[in-house]
């Protein structure tokens, strides 16, 4: 763990240390951010614990575990919410036996929430991992669930 | 020898998302069509929409699917662009181009006039292009309609050893969708724009601060500096002027621009007490203009057409074209620009094309989360700064929602609330504390349980928030909460414990 974390950390040197960009680096390579490599972390930044631990629980896309295969998140901004996305999101809690921020069991899925994805004009919007549907009707969920493998 | 007709099919995430993506796929195998991926029209409400060129023009096929390409190439059936309504009675220039070019051709992006804007800003200079700013009486289109050459000024008459343009592409208001347009569509305008105010107030680097949510804007954007890099745009006065796209992490608040320079620092996104402005000290401490990706991408056209054209657009305070987003229950959701000055009414129903099937209106929102709502009383109010700002009302980043008969007011407005306790970066305690007694009496009152003093308890929480928020994301999250009250009190007041 400490080796692989230096080594990533390595590529995003600079002076002033950005601890959010070191974190972000980290999420891409490790799929989250592990909480024990805090101290490792914040040594190689040349930061204090306190800074990286703040950055880290600060920003709602910094995961601390690991997230399933796919992550989705649903939207919930307010185009989204006019046209439904509460009924959406509940038909995904329960097909997938999962809460907002869990991961269903087999691990596949990850299910969260988005607060607004740019998507309001073909919406209520469901994004998976980077796709977006827009017009997301709940009778139309299992069939885009079968495509993620 | 087979013919090859080219089609037009936009790029756009949102045209993807409304099926444009399996449009592409469908039709890759087609030897007789040559598909090219422009930018959006903003008409989503006919996407994926498909064109081809005619001797009048572009003729287009609506809510376009695979089967139909025979129908297609045919050249049946097909609607000239130009007496779309939607789209005719607009009027367009930082959007003029939208839906004809793609979006990464810097050719033919300078073939239709793009880059002028720069070459007049390197032939006038710093004075007058602030001056030229001035005249055009441009405000920020980002919420805080502050005056550009204002800002400007101050950044200019800064002396420090380096200073930077920062565009805010954290499109956080829920309802706005165009700055990722112009990020996905028309990447060089905001890129000449934040050119022109480099040159304006001497500033050696560059940073767009992109939202997470926006992966494709990202990463056309990224496309683009490369190639206006290679084509040696990326210079001003022989000095070298990087720009460099930054990736958020999905926290609202980095859309004020003080958390936004934290977050850019690598720090949590807590907002920073004003002043000083980040025009005066602003990231590391340097003089900083931040400004929005509209704002940025309606300079170019100011400067190559002059500051007196602009201001001869829109409304005593409010000049210029607004770039309405149109969403929720309406009819025809899709991206509107327009000068300033139209009621909200005439908006829904020219452009809205009035409710989606099976809806009745209940209330309009705009302005983002943050923004007001307006029931069907208030619809003559005209869409512009000082309108707005005397109906203590914000227009924001121009989002427009709709909601319909369905919507259960209550619940909405714990949502707002809910969004609010989410969101706030806990630096003020009206802000941290407030949202969150003010989402707790909310679930009291939707779970039944809820009093008169609630309601009460409501309005004196959101007149705190009010005036002791450090910014705006405190200070303006109760006006949807206070004005759902308002105009449906009896909703309100059903759920009360008797």
């Amino acid at each position: 763990m400490h080796e692989q974390v230096k080594t990533i950390l390595a590529k995003v040197r600079s002076e002033p240390p950005n601890i959010l960009k070191a974190l972000l680096a980290l999420q891409e390579r490790l799929g989250h951010v592990p909480t024990e490599a805090v101290p490792d972390i914040a040594h190689a930044l040349g930061a204090t614990t306190a800074q990286v631990a703040g950055v880290l629980s600060y920003y709602p896309d910094l995961r601390l575990t690991h997230p399933g295969r796919h992550l989705i998140r649903v939207c919930m901004g307010e185009s989204c919410y006019a046209n439904g996305c509460g009924r959406l999101l509940r038909e995904l809690q329960d097909r997938l036996r999962v809460d907002v921020g869990e991961t269903a069991a087999g691990g596949k899925f990850t299910l969260d929430t988005m607060s607004c994805a740019g998507n309001c004009a073909v919406s209520p919007t469901v994004m998976i991992d980077r796709d977006l549907y827009g017009r997301l009707l709940p009778s139309q969920l299992d069939t885009l669930l079968e495509r993620y493998k | 020898m087979r013919t090859v007709t080219r089609l037009y099919l936009s790029n756009d995430t949102s045209a993807r998302a409304a099926g444009a993506g399996v449009l592409a796929d469908a039709w890759s195998e087609h030897p007789e069509v040559q598909l090219i991926r422009i930018s959006s029209r903003g008409a989503f409400y006919l996407e994926p929409m498909v064109e081809r060129d005619s001797p009048a023009g572009r003729v287009a096929w609506f809510n376009v699917t695979a089967q139909d390409l025979p129908l297609i190439l045919s050249g049946t059936d097909g609607t000239p662009v130009r007496s779309i309504p939607f789209l005719a009675q607009q009027t367009r220039f930082t959007f003029a181009d939208f839906g004809e070019t793609e979006p990464l051709a810097l050719d033919e992006y300078q073939a239709r006039g793009g880059l002028s804007g720069l070459e007049t800003a390197l032939r006038i200079g710093p004075d007058a292009i602030i001056e030229e700013l001035q005249v055009s009486q441009l405000r920020g289109r980002g919420g805080a309609a502050f005056p550009v050459w204002n800002k400007w000024k101050v950044a200019q008459q800064a002396r420090a050893d380096q200073k930077y343009v920062v565009a805010n592409a954290d499109e956080g208001d829920a309802g706005t969708y165009c700055d990722r347009m112009i990020l996905e569509g028309d990447p060089f305008r905001l890129l000449e724009g934040m050119l022109i105010c480099a040159r304006a107030i001497g500033a050696g680097r560059g940073y767009v601060y992109c939202r997470q949510e926006y992966p494709a804007a990202a990463k056309t954007l990224r496309a683009a500096i490369q190639k206006a890099d290679e084509a040696e745009l990326l210079e001003l006065d022989g000095e070298p002027f990087p720009i460099e796209v930054v990736e958020g992490a999905g926290s609202y608040v980095c859309g004020e621009e003080t958390a936004l320079l934290e977050s850019l620092e690598g720090k949590r996104g807590v907002v920073r007490a004003r002043p000083p402005y980040p025009a005066q000290s602003g990231l590391y401490g340097r003089p900083t203009i931040v400004s929005n990706v509209l704002t940025f991408a309606t300079i170019p056209n100011i400067l190559s057409r002059g500051g007196a054209w602009h201001a001869a657009l829109g409304t005593e305070q409010s000049r210029g074209t607004m770039a309405l987003q149109l969403g929720g229950r309406v009819k025809h959701p899709g991206l509107v620009e327009v000068p300033f000055g139209l009621s909200l009414h005439q908006v829904l129903e020219q452009f809205g094309g009035g409710m989606a099937p099976g809806s009745r209106f209940k209330a309009v929102q705009v302005g983002g989360p943050l923004g007001s709502l307006f029931p069907a009383s208030q619809m003559d109010i005209p869409i512009c700064y000082d309108a707005f700002a005397k109906a203590g009302a914000v227009l924001g980043h121009g989002g427009i929602v709709v909601y319909d008969h369905e919507t259960d007011m209550v619940d909405l407005a714990r949502h707002f609330m809910a969004f609010t306790a989410d969101e706030s970066c806990g630096k003020c305690t009206p802000c941290r504390i407030g949202s969150v007694r003010g989402r707790e009496i909310l679930e009291r009152i939707q779970a039944g349980s809820g009093t008169i003093e609630d309601l009460a308890l409501l309005h004196d929480l959101g007149d705190t928030m009010k005036v002791a928020s450090l910014c705006a994301l405190g200070g303006r999250a109760p006006y949807p909460v206070l004005t759902a009250i308002e105009h449906f009190s009896a909703e309100f007041r059903s759920k009360l414990r008797t």
